[in-house]
């Protein structure tokens, strides 16, 4: 039997990965490009979020295609011509790169820095790195010591979600601060031979900036970009070594009890004030770069285009939004007692405890359900400062107007009367309670560990003991402390 | 209370005992073997030299000095000796001594589990400790953590893995592993003779990939095997490796004296030739041994198997020593409990361990003085695998062989030369089969991408990469095919079992407290987790309440009955390709693709001691389709009218029933790998035909062997049914007695080597 009818017949078992509906590849470009916006009209609507104005979209035509990347060498008319739907292109503000006889394309859209993207305008972040400088603290999100040039916005599409070797980078997307505009580059592979322009587009592009701003790139799109790099190390110059702010971690630090989930596309429109229209979203990008590698018409990936350049401007909203959440202090924001609160747990993670503090203390004073977390959260802060009075004194006082104390706290109570306080009757008093909260949670939640069991357990027998041998009247109440 | 009795007291006490000695088919004594040794090599490495003197080691095996210079010579080598006898020194040595003379090369180790893995991780730590180097070596595998991961990439001379992790973590994210690819200089593969069948076609290809991802950065390393005794080392190495391949395999190692018994059951009915069930015998003998405190391995066939004797066992020992010093081991049980009862082998907190052929492996669980295997254990290879369990360098040990009624056991437990004049059998792979080899090139594309003119391997592969590109998954653009496509592709494949995906089999007799317990492929769950079967698992019997074929998820909750389920699988099979044809007389052979259609029908209990049936139920669940090949052979059918065709029917049954067992032998894989069913009317001749299919989609070779050699096993047949001493046929030539099964099977026989029809 030929090798071919018996591929055709083990087909099943062999083509898992082939698209299961062929339906779902865009085959028609024209009803691709109906699913479009002409490319005419503006990239995406403006912000029109409550309790805004809706600000009119005032300058709706980017200046489209005004610069070209700066090294693009686009030498030869002959070569321009190779490329199809070349006419396209430059209605999306894409011009091709060359490098040996490769090509990708660069598309390149800018905005004034003062156009609005949701709740703020580009120009806000002369303000947000400001505001960093004046804070003075060191913070992961601190721009201390940066100029706006310095951070590139950066945002990838990939032919896959897994990360590996066989994932392809298709698309590096980034915005950036130039004077008085904010300038969206993007480098395209036009054809998946083209790798080594695409990269060295990207680098000659990227190299005096210092810093990526990401939105999940630590551990996804610069990984990726490595990798592939790593595959043309030999045709392309070393890669930058970036510093790297990645938002998710902050939103997800502020946000993930408040969404459903943490992604930007939702993060834009809950929190940001950016509406996207008629979005392709993420997942369908690798579905439309192989349309498009079949068809070539740039057509079929524009919405890819538009989807990234919105990603990689909403990037720049995010990043003085959530600095001014951080900075509130600093900075007049909309902030709820929820992400006040959140901010706090923040600083507290990283051993701020005086600003955690300062945040917990606002949302302490106020009037939301939140308040009693936080006063407990300060008397963790206290007893961070080695405060032990004050600790106890929040705790205690909560306690005792009712508030019920996690068994965690009770412990850490039940510590420091054992071992600062010396006050063992009360140590073993609060240890019973953490003991008692705890078996009521684990009968509601029907886990039960063991090793935590004894845990408790032994704290308690070992304060009984100790007070057996240890009780008498001269016990120095106190330790000093009041 | 009695005295315990030792080894050979045991062993004298048996000789005499009547009822013992009546059931000896064979006492053969296997004498101790001196040791062969060379001095060091000039070469060898002081550090080295030190510190296998300072385990007392003044010399080399003359298998490992062998290996270690044809190692220094640039050669691909595979060593073949036998359990225990330093084989491991053949590949630590020449690594070594490179490492000590270039501390950035790198050596990937390929163990077929992780259990060998951390062996050997364990092993290699004290001895380069010895050696007192700062050489960097760690496992890579599942339970590698995190943290560690990056540190074994960057820097890890000596990276110890398995296939599996090499195929789905390593290849596939090769660029975190440049400077590992770079400076590669040597592949070692242990227990070479366990990649074979459908996990060998998928390991050579893995091994095709690997070896296309070191000509990327560079690297052309050495491949290193050793391998327990087969037929075909070198032959495997060769197909695995794809290099040229010197064989070593002049064995040095010291053996001590051991005793190797053919014990067949006594016959309790001597019309039907039914003896007692090997079952009951081997627990009986293994009990004679543990409850005088000698550590006994006792190897059953099957999963089920090992459960029952261990049911067994554990109430027979628990008054006398506790139920935990005997432990069952098999696939399906957690890492975690492995490592816990290799362990306890090694200490000797366990006595006795039931085992499915999963111990055959060289796990380290220390020395065992005896050793009972419940039924041949299909190959000449495992069973010396399964006997080299008892007794290694020094001291007696006992192998005991217990035939059960099969065919296939019959005939070697009374012909013991045949076993021991034999040589082992061959092991086949096939790495061209279709699926495993499209499965491969579809991930070795996610890794590189291919070129034009591009070979994988041996593999000519241009059409397939043009049919992929057809099929959306690879994109072909200027004389290169790049994989194209949003999925992982490694992720899909699994090299171990036949169907992709595992059932999970959890554990929901505590209410809030569900765990998962074990898994199954999906092709074994049909016949062993379907509703109501009774699934045995570290001796605890649980009742399935529900599977979930869909979700393949088997939801179990633990019950005590005194019966254990069987279920059948009823089978079609239609032709749609014949490859090769040829005739003798009036029988034809032919070799093709074919469709086969399995469900699952009914189960029945099968009360525990009795064996007798107490209850069936039906099963329902899909059917299960395979396209595979198959080796038929055809009568004329003019057999029809001169035999009768209920006559004919009967003898195809009987003969189908001894190929199932004589045919598996011939090409060295299990009897589930090769499946044999026989039609009155063969849906594409109309004509009476046994077929004999590979039971993997696309096939791996097992029955284009069967129809080369099928003569032979057609020989093979016939001399076990005429040695057989019951009258008209029984369970161990051709199956359930019925009317001249025996003497219909034999005409077809005689017609099939090209006899007349008339004799009988």
């Amino acid at each position: 039997m030929s090798l071919k009818s018996k591929l055709n017949r083990f087909k099943e078992h062999l083509t898992k990965e082939a698209p299961q509906q062929q339906g779902s590849r865009v085959k028609d470009t024209g009803r691709a490009g109906g699913t479009l916006e002409p490319a005419s009209s503006g990239p995406f609507e403006p912000a029109s979020s409550a309790g805004q104005e809706p600000t009119p979209f005032s300058a709706p035509q980017p200046a489209r295609g005004t610069a070209q990347p700066d090294s693009a060498p686009v030498n030869s008319q002959a070569n321009m011509e190779e490329i199809p739907f070349m006419d396209k292109w430059m209605e999306l503000g894409a011009k091709p790169y060359f490098w040996e006889d490769e090509h990708v394309m660069v598309r390149e859209v800018r905005y004034p820095i003062s156009q609005r993207h949701g709740h703020y305008a580009f120009a806000g972040l002369y303000e947000t790195i400001a505001a960093w400088e004046r804070a003075g603290f060191e913070h992961p999100l601190s721009a201390s010591g940066r100029s706006v040039e310095d951070l590139l916005f950066f945002d990838t599409e990939t032919t896959g979600l897994h990360g590996g070797t066989g994932n392809t980078v298709f698309l590096l997307g980034h915005s950036r601060m130039d004077g008085e505009s904010v300038i969206v580059r993007q480098h395209f592979l036009a054809a998946p031979y083209s790798e080594a322009a695409l990269y060295r587009s990207f680098l000659e592009d990227s190299q005096t900036a210092t810093h990526l701003v990401t939105y999940n790139g630590k551990s996804f799109d610069w990984p990726q970009v490595k990798t592939r790099h790593t595959l043309l190390r030999d045709l392309v110059p070393r890669l930058p070594a970036f510093g790297h702010y990645d938002l998710l971690h902050g939103a997800r630090r502020l946000w993930r009890e408040d969404l459903e989930s943490c992604r930007l596309s939702l993060i834009e429109r809950e929190k940001l004030g950016v509406v996207r229209e008629d979005d392709v979203p993420g997942y369908l990008a690798p579905i439309r770069y192989f349309d498009y590698l079949t068809d070539k018409n740039p057509d079929t990936v524009a919405g890819v285009l538009r989807h990234n350049e919105i990603d990689v401007l909403s990037l720049i909203t995010l990043y003085i939004h959530l600095s001014a959440l951080l900075l509130s202090h600093e900075q007049q924001v909309d902030i709820s007692e929820e992400e006040r609160f959140k901010v706090g747990r923040w600083y507290e993670a990283l051993g701020d405890t005086e600003r955690a503090m300062q945040a917990y203390r606002l949302v302490a004073d106020s009037v939301h359900p939140l308040r009693d977390k936080a006063r407990i959260a300060m008397g963790s802060c206290y007893k961070r400062q080695k405060d032990w009075r004050r600790a106890l004194l929040v705790w205690e006082g909560l306690g005792n107007s009712g508030v019920t104390l996690p068994e965690d706290v009770l412990i850490e109570m039940a510590k420091l009367y054992e071992h600062q306080v010396k006050d063992l009757e009360k140590a073993l008093l609060f240890a019973e309670a953490g003991y008692d909260r705890w078996k009521q949670k684990a009968a509601l939640l029907r886990r039960r560990s063991k090793a935590e069991e004894a845990a408790y357990r032994k704290r308690i027998e070992r304060l009984e003991q100790k007070l057996r041998t240890q009780a008498g009247p001269d016990l120095d109440y106190g330790g000093g402390l009041v | 209370m009695k005295i315990k009795m030792d080894l050979a007291k045991i062993l004298e006490n048996l000789k005499q005992d009547e009822r013992f000695r009546a059931n000896i088919e064979h006492w053969k004594v296997i004498p101790p073997r001196e040791a062969a040794t060379v001095p060091f090599p000039d070469d060898l490495d002081p550090r080295i030299r030190g510190a296998l003197a300072g385990r007392g080691i003044p010399s080399l095996y003359t298998h490992q000095e062998t290996s270690f210079r044809h190692a220094r010579e640039g050669k691909h080598i595979v060593a073949v000796t036998p359990t225990a006898s330093g084989k491991s020194m053949c590949y630590h040595l020449p690594v070594l001594q490179t490492l000590t003379e270039n501390p950035e090369a790198r050596a990937l180790y390929l163990f077929p589990t992780k259990a060998l893995a951390q062996d050997q991780k364990s092993e290699l730590h004290e001895l380069i400790d010895e050696m007192g180097l700062s050489i960097k070596s760690d496992t890579y595998d599942g339970d590698t953590p995190a943290q560690i991961r990056q540190t074994i990439r960057k820097a890890g001379n000596i990276v110890i893995t398995n296939p599996d992790m090499l195929h789905s973590a390593i290849l596939p994210h090769h660029t975190k592993w440049v400077s590992f690819f770079e400076h590669l200089k040597y592949i070692v593969i242990d227990e070479l003779h366990t990649y074979r069948g459908v996990f060998g076609s998928h390991v050579a290809n893995v091994i095709r990939r690997l070896k296309r991802i070191c000509a990327f950065y560079g690297s052309s390393p050495q491949f290193i095997c050793t391998s327990a005794t087969i037929a075909n080392p070198r032959e495997l190495a060769e197909q695995l490796t794809e290099e040229n391949v010197v064989l070593v395999d002049n064995n040095g190692a010291p053996a001590g004296k051991k005793h190797f018994i053919f014990y067949n059951p006594p016959v309790v009915n001597k019309q039907l030739n039914i003896r007692r069930s090997s079952t009951l015998e081997a627990r009986d003998i293994t009990e004679l041994f543990l409850t005088n405190g000698i550590q006994t391995i006792l190897f059953a066939r099957s999963r089920v198997r090992v459960e029952i004797l261990l049911k067994y066992l554990q109430e027979l020992i628990k008054r006398k020593l506790g139920e935990k010093t005997i432990q069952g081991y098999r696939g399906g049980y957690l890492p975690s409990q492995r490592r816990a009862i290799e362990k306890g082998l090694r200490q000797g907190d366990i006595i006795g361990v039931v085992s499915t052929n999963a111990l055959e492996l060289g796990v380290d669980i220390g020395q065992l003085q005896v050793c009972v295997i419940t039924g041949y254990p299909g190959s000449v290879a495992s069973t010396w695998q399964q006997a080299g369990r008892a007794g290694r360098r020094q001291g007696e040990s006992v192998v005991v062989l217990v035939g059960s009624s099969t065919p296939l056991d019959q005939y070697v437990i009374q012909h013991p030369e045949y076993f021991f004049e034999r040589s082992p059998e061959s092991a086949r792979i096939n790495p061209d089969n279709l699926i495993i080899l499209v499965d491969h090139i579809k991930c070795a594309a996610y890794e590189l991408p291919f070129s034009k003119g591009d070979r994988f391997g041996r593999a000519e592969i241009m059409e397939i990469l043009e049919f992929l590109t057809e099929e959306q998954i690879l994109h072909h653009a200027k004389g290169k095919w790049f994989w194209m496509n949003d999925s992982f592709p490694a992720h899909n494949i699994s090299l171990r079992s036949a169907s992709q995906e595992n059932v999970v089999i959890i554990d929901i007799s505590e209410r809030g407290n569900e765990r998962v317990i074990g898994e199954m492929d999906r092709f074994s769950s049909m016949t062993l987790l379907h509703d109501e079967a009774i699934y045995l698992h570290q001796g605890t019997q649980y009742q399935v309440e529900k599977l979930d074929y869909e979700e393949k998820k088997a939801y179990v909750r633990e019950v005590q009955v005194d019966y254990y389920t069987d279920a059948n699988l009823a089978v079609q099979l239609r032709v749609l390709e014949e490859d090769q044809t040829r005739r003798a007389a009036e029988t034809e052979f032919a070799y093709g693709e074919v469709t086969v259609n399995a469900m699952a029908t009914i189960f029945k209990k099968i009360k525990f001691e009795t064996h007798e049936n107490i209850g069936s139920g039906p099963i329902h669940l899909p059917e299960e389709e395979l396209h595979t090949n198959a080796a038929w052979l055809s009568f004329s059918e003019q057999v029809l009218d001169v035999v009768g065709k209920s006559e004919v029917e009967r003898g195809l049954v009987g003969l189908a029933h001894v190929l199932q067992h004589v045919a598996p032998l011939f090409v060295m894989c299990d009897r589930m790998d090769l499946h044999v069913i026989p039609q009155r009317k063969a849906i594409h001749s109309g004509a009476p035909t046994i077929f004999l299919y590979d039971r993997y989609p696309g096939g791996i070779g097992l029955s284009e062997q069967v129809y080369k050699e099928m003569d032979t096993i057609l020989a093979r047949a016939e001399e076990l049914i005429l040695s057989c001493p019951c009258e008209s046929g029984c369970p161990s030539c051709v199956g359930a007695a019925e009317d001249g099964g025996k003497e219909l099977a034999l005409t077809l026989l005689r017609v099939a080597q090209g006899g007349s029809l008339h004799v009988s």
